[in-house]
This record gives structure tokens, C-alpha cells and sequence, in this order.
């Protein structure tokens, strides 16, 4: 699916160009023989447009449509472009697995992602357009891009546009909380109804204490 | 359907599609809908756990009231009662209502939101605006703000997507960030309709905390809920988000509908979280729990999706297929470590520690389904069957579901889907999501065996299964 900019319809407000994870639509002054009445209106680069539907569900105007796409197309980073020793670190240090999947939609794994990034990719935006990851739900891939941009020195991304809200940034984990192997005592105890010292050890890799006596679970 | 417990019946009418916001109509290109083909029944819940309370109201006039008299009468009861003096005269409140109450109580949630407003207006002198927190599944989501006129309703009512604006707010374990559109107002009502839903993620623990967790925030607080927290700690987001300045600098009171598989049995609200999430929790595990451990005497089955709701999010007799999708191990029991296999990065070698996907699930048919949640791995493991027409047309283009084209076959009519789906994994059984309340609709063979498996399953959890949920929850 490829959208379609209503002119009659379009202000110019531009939510939609701040909403879109591949950067896709701008904005631009409207051309006299253009239908609408507000000066400024927004443009869709069409081979930029992934099909996420952001703009469609935050245009207050039902300035947007989508269309089947005439000759639909396939994006993506292929892993052996980048070193593997590189990805397999890259993806180590963001605590993102390499065989991972990240995008649940578009089926991108961290490997992937991290061939991206070290194939030049260096921001959400870029990451998106080479890999076609959040440009589905947009939504749960979300934390561990931004923490591998920010793993290869990327976390400081500037938004595009400035206005932007299509990231924020890195939101709190559970290993965060451990400060030298340990959670301190007062979020210990305000989260007391929670298995949180079993769920760190899981998250750090420790599954020892789901064996059962005597051998394999 | 009240009393004594019934066995297999005729199918129920399912609930009538909706127009969606987008202006789709599966009303107008679906031509035939599940509980039509041939060997479809109803198992009533109620033959499943005959001690369920009665309804106060129901979508299905057969199951309870259709009227929303009963849920007025107790929402009025339930807000008398609460602790609204967090609202001062002449500010405004924010009343945040969400999808899923629309899409499960319908005429019973906007009745429950309207005395609410109403309540909150004559006794506290504030101006209150409607906020419909969205959240993932919006694609083909019925256009609630048209079915229910809310504006006309509630004068100004407005719906804020969680890929608008956020706003960072400092939590006792870091940063998180919410819709900022659902907290501009001076106070605001945190609104809820209690279910089984998403129990994978929440575990029932704090479980009416979670929109603070997901729901009412922004993509960044979503994700880092799913990939950042264990399988039994994603609900410390909810939890630090609530207790955040940010938040209890604003919040006023929650009021929520008490439900059961068939519909609604009461209202209740409460300034103190904590307390009414006890309540409310305690309902939801005696009141869901046979029906979910049902779901694992399950051996093999074809899921057939004919509803509004989005694959893991489409519900069948009351429950969502989420509860079917990870049946194979006691999530709620939180011995179980039930980690989701696709938002870890590290997994342990041994197998049953790590949440799969139902390997009883053999295939699946779409007949209507709506978008705008990710499920393409589903479609790599099982056959999966399309109608031909529109409403596959729609599904393909969903964004979520980029390869579906590539994966699934398209049958001329859904007797032909269904019959390709038994062809092709010689499984027999049928099970259907299409939002009818109270009964699952399954093919005979399919009922008679969850008919018989019943009892045992009913003793067992409460017996056994229950009063362990409940002590590991404190609430034993």
C-alpha cells in the first residue's frame, strides 16, 4: 500500500511529516493550481512510503487515503554485507540477540539491524528505510533500534524533522536497575510483590535455578 | 441461559460487524460468517463453570440484560461510594477511556462513562472531557467515535494514538514516556473493563495498573515494556508510571466494569489502586480461570477468525485468542517462568521455559479479521487459510503483516478455507473467534470433548490451580 495526499483536504499541519518513521512526506508552499486553500501543504516521496500508516491515523482531516501498490517491493539489509564478528559485538553490547526478531512486522532480526548500522544506517529513520523495521506496528521494535544505534555510537541521532515525534528515546530496563550486580534496596522494596531478583538473573542469561533436581527441565 | 448448567447448543448470533474508521464495511464483502457452516455449535460457558455469577448485562440478549439500567444503577452506587476530592471545583478531568472497553461492553461501557462524567460534574463542579487512549490494533478498529456518538455525548471527546506527542516523565526505575494528549487536563479518570486479555504479559499482577504501562503511553514505554522487563516483571513499568509525581499529581480515582466470559456483573471504583486492582483480580482469576485452563485440554485445532480484533486480540466466548495461543503452559501461575521466546535475548537451552506459541494450533483461517497487530510468525508456523475478496485483500495490505500475501492461500468461500485447512493438517476440530460473548463457538467434535474435559478442569482449578494464583498474589 502507498498513500495518497488529499490536496483539498491537507492544512499543512504537518503531523503527519512528524509521525512518519521514514521521513517519506515534507512539507512545501502549495502550488496555485493545487485544490485547497491553506498554504503550505505536504508532499509523499512515494518510494520512501513503507506502508506504516502512521500519517493516516493522525491526520485530523482525512487528508490521507492508501492504494494498493501497482508493483510492490521487498527492502532489506542482507547480513552478509556487514562482518559477522562486528554484528555479533554490535549486537552484544546493545543486549539485543543477533538471532533475535526485533520487528515483529517486517521480520528483522538484530543481525540485521546491526548489518544496517554498520552498513552506514545511523539513525531510526535509516534503519527503517534499509530494513523495513517500524514500519508496521511501529510500536515494539522500538527500544532495542534505539539501543543499538546507541551502541554503535548513533544515540545522539538528531531528529528528522527537528520537530519530529517519531522516537523519544531510550526507555528505563530491568537491568538498569542492577548498580554492581545489585537493585537497590529501595526499589527492592517498592516492587516487594515482584520476582524481580529471579526475572534479572533470566535476563542476564541464568536460567540454573528453572532445572529441576537432577538434571534437565 | 441462566440456572443449570446446558451442553452443546446452536450457534449464537455473533455480534454484527461494525464500520470501521477507516471506512471499511466487512458487513457489506463478508459473505458468510463461521456460525454458519455446517458443524458449528455453542458450548455455553456457563456449561463449563456453572457457578458464574449472572450477568447485569450482555451483549447477547440470550446471556443477560441488553439494557444498561443494572450497570447505571451500580455505577452510580460505586462512585457515591469512592473518594473523588483530588478534584477541585472548576478544573478540568480528563476521562480516559480506551478501545477495548468499546469494543467488549459497548453500551455498558459508555453507560458507565457517561454517570461517571455526570457524577463527577454534580458533585465535584469540573468540566470532564473524554480521552480514548488508542493503541495497537487501530487499523481496522470500528469507528467509535461515530457508533457511540461520543461527541455528541460528551461534547468533547477526543482520540489520542500512541504515536502522538509523549511527554518524559522520571519513575522510581528511569524514564518513561506518555501520550501527552491524555494529560493535559488538571485531573484525570483512569477507566478500565477488567478480562483476561494480554494475561501472557501481566500475569494478573497489578493488573489494573497496566494501561500506565502500555495503553496510556507512548511507543517508546511499549516497547521497552516487551523487550526490556522479564516475564514476570513488565508490569513494574504500569506500576513505576503510576506511582511517578507525574501521575499522582494528576490522578483522581479509577472506576472499571467487572466482567465475566458472558458480560458484565458490576462496577466498581476506588481513589486507592491497589485496593480495587485486589478486588477486581480476585474476580477475574475465579471468573476466567476454568475457561483458560480449558483452553489446554486442546489437542489439535484449526482457529477460525470471523470478528473485530486483530489475531491474538480477537475474542471467542469471552476470552482472547491470546488465551488459546499460550494455553500450553499456566501463565498465571507464577512458578512458571513463561518467557516469551520472541522478546528475549538470551534463551535458556532446555525447552518449556520459554513461551511458544500453541503447537494445538495446526492451522488458521481468516475469514474477517482486522490488522494492526503483528502475527506474521504465526504464519510461518501453520497453514493459514484467506477468503477471497476485500476483507483478505485488506489483510495482506496490512502493514503488520507484510509477507501474508506470500504465505497464506486464498479459498474461494470459507466452507472451501475450512476444508483446505482440515486437508491439509487432517485435524478436524475448529475453533472460532468472532466476539461472541458466553459460548465458544467449535465444531461438535471439538465441544463434546471440552463438554467432557470440563469437570476435571473445573476441579482442578479450584481445587488446586486457583488458590495458588490467588496466595501468590495475596489474595489467598
Amino acid at each position: 500500500m502507498v498513500a495518497e495526499i488529499i490536496a483539498e483536504r491537507c492544512t499543512g499541519c504537518a503531523l503527519c511529516v512528524y509521525v512518519c518513521p521514514t521521513v517519506a512526506l515534507t512539507l512545501r508552499d502549495r502550488r496555485a493550481d493545487e485544490a485547497g486553500t491553506h498554504r503550505r501543504i505536504v508532499e509523499l516521496a512515494e518510494p520512501d512510503c513503507y506502508n506504516a500508516q502512521n500519517c493516516l491515523e493522525i491526520c485530523p482531516d482525512e487528508a490521507i487515503v492508501m492504494h494498493p501498490l501497482t508493483e510492490p517491493f521487498t527492502v532489506g539489509t542482507d547480513v552478509a554485507s556487514a562482518d559477522a564478528d562486528e554484528i555479533r559485538a554490535l549486537c552484544m553490547a546493545a543486549g539485543v540477540g543477533s538471532k533475535q526478531l526485533i520487528c515483529m512486522c517486517a521480520e528483522t532480526t538484530g543481525a540485521e539491524l546491526a548489518a544496517a548500522i554498520l552498513n552506514g544506517a545511523h539513525s531510526p529513520e535509516a534503519l527503517s528505510l534499509a530494513t523495513g523495521a517500524r514500519t508496521g506496528c511501529t510500536e515494539l521494535c522500538h527500544q532495542p533500534i534505539l539501543q543499538l544505534l546507541a551502541a554503535a555510537g548513533h544515540g545522539d541521532a538528531p531528529r528528522n524533522p527537528a520537530r519530529g515525534f517519531q522516537w523519544y528515546g531510550i526507555a528505563a530496563t530491568a537491568l538498569g536497575l542492577l548498580a554492581d550486580g545489585e537493585v537497590a534496596d529501595d526499589v527492592r522494596e517498592a516492587f516487594s510483590h515482584y520476582p524481580l531478583d529471579s526475572d534479572l538473573r533470566v535476563l542476564s542469561g541464568d536460567f540454573s535455578e528453572f532445572a529441576p533436581k537432577g538434571g534437565q527441565p | 441461559m441462566t440456572g443449570a448448567p446446558v451442553g452443546l447448543i446452536e450457534p449464537l448470533a455473533p455480534p454484527p460487524f461494525q464500520r470501521t474508521w477507516t471506512g471499511r464495511d466487512p458487513a457489506s464483502v463478508v459473505a458468510m460468517r463461521a456460525v454458519e457452516l455446517d458443524d458449528i455449535v455453542a458450548l455455553p460457558v456457563r456449561a463449563i463453570d456453572p457457578s458464574l455469577p449472572l450477568p447485569i448485562w450482555s451483549s447477547d440478549p440470550t446471556l443477560g440484560p441488553t439494557d444498561d439500567t443494572a450497570v447505571r444503577e451500580r455505577a452510580r452506587a460505586a462512585l457515591t461510594r469512592s473518594d473523588w476530592s483530588r478534584i477541585s471545583p472548576g478544573s478540568t478531568v480528563d476521562l480516559i477511556a480506551n478501545p477495548h472497553g468499546f469494543f467488549l461492553c459497548g453500551d455498558a461501557y459508555v453507560a458507565m462513562l457517561e454517570e461517571t462524567r455526570d457524577h463527577l460534574v454534580a458533585t465535584r463542579g469540573c468540566t470532564v472531557r473524554l480521552r480514548i487512549a488508542e493503541s495497537m490494533g487501530h487499523i481496522e478498529n470500528p469507528d467509535w467515535m461515530r457508533i457511540y456518538d461520543l461527541p455528541g455525548r460528551f461534547g468533547d471527546a477526543k482520540e489520542c494514538p500512541q504515536i502522538g506527542r509523549g511527554v518524559e516523565i522520571d519513575t522510581r526505575v528511569g524514564p518513561f514516556w506518555l501520550t501527552r494528549d491524555l494529560f493535559t487536563a488538571d485531573h484525570f479518570v483512569h477507566t478500565h473493563v477488567a478480562e483476561m486479555r494480554e494475561g501472557y504479559l501481566h500475569r494478573m499482577i497489578d493488573r489494573l495498573h497496566k494501561p500506565f504501562g502500555m495503553g496510556y503511553t507512548r511507543l517508546e514505554t511499549r516497547s521497552a515494556y516487551h523487550f526490556a522487563w522479564g516475564p514476570r516483571t513488565g508490569q513494574m513499568v504500569a506500576r513505576a508510571v503510576f506511582e511517578s509525581d507525574f501521575v499522582q499529581e494528576r490522578y483522581a480515582g479509577t472506576i472499571v466494569l467487572d466482567t465475566t466470559p458472558e458480560g458484565v456483573i458490576g462496577v466498581d471504583a476506588d481513589l486507592d489502586l491497589d485496593a480495587l486492582n485486589g478486588r477486581i483480580t480476585a474476580n477475574v482469576l475465579r471468573h476466567y480461570g476454568t475457561l483458560m485452563r480449558l483452553m489446554a485440554e486442546i489437542d489439535d485445532v484449526i482457529a477460525l477468525f470471523d470478528g473485530h480484533g486483530c489475531h491474538m486480540y480477537s475474542y471467542g466466548g469471552g476470552i482472547a485468542f491470546d488465551c488459546l495461543m499460550y494455553a500450553q503452559v499456566d501463565f498465571l501461575d507464577l512458578d512458571n517462568l513463561a518467557l516469551l521466546k520472541g522478546f528475549a535475548s538470551r534463551l535458556p537451552d532446555t525447552p518449556g521455559l520459554t513461551l511458544e506459541f500453541n503447537p494445538a494450533i495446526r492451522a488458521q483461517v481468516m475469514n474477517y479479521m482486522a490488522g494492526g497487530v503483528p502475527y506474521t510468525m504465526m504464519t510461518r508456523r501453520v497453514p493459514t487459510f484467506l477468503v477471497e475478496g476485500p476483507a483478505a485483500d485488506w489483510l495482506i495490505g496490512d502493514p503488520c503483516s507484510p509477507w501474508l500475501g506470500d504465505r497464506a492461500a486464498i479459498e474461494a468461500s470459507l466452507p472451501d478455507a475450512v476444508a483446505a485447512a482440515r486437508r491439509t493438517t487432517g485435524v478436524d476440530h475448529v475453533i472460532v473467534f468472532d466476539s461472541t460473548p458466553g459460548a465458544l463457538h467449535v465444531s461438535r467434535a471439538l465441544g463434546e470433548h471440552l463438554l467432557a474435559r470440563a469437570p476435571d478442569v473445573a476441579a482442578h482449578v479450584r481445587d488446586v490451580a486457583l488458590p495458588k494464583w490467588l496466595a501468590q498474589r495475596g489474595l489467598g
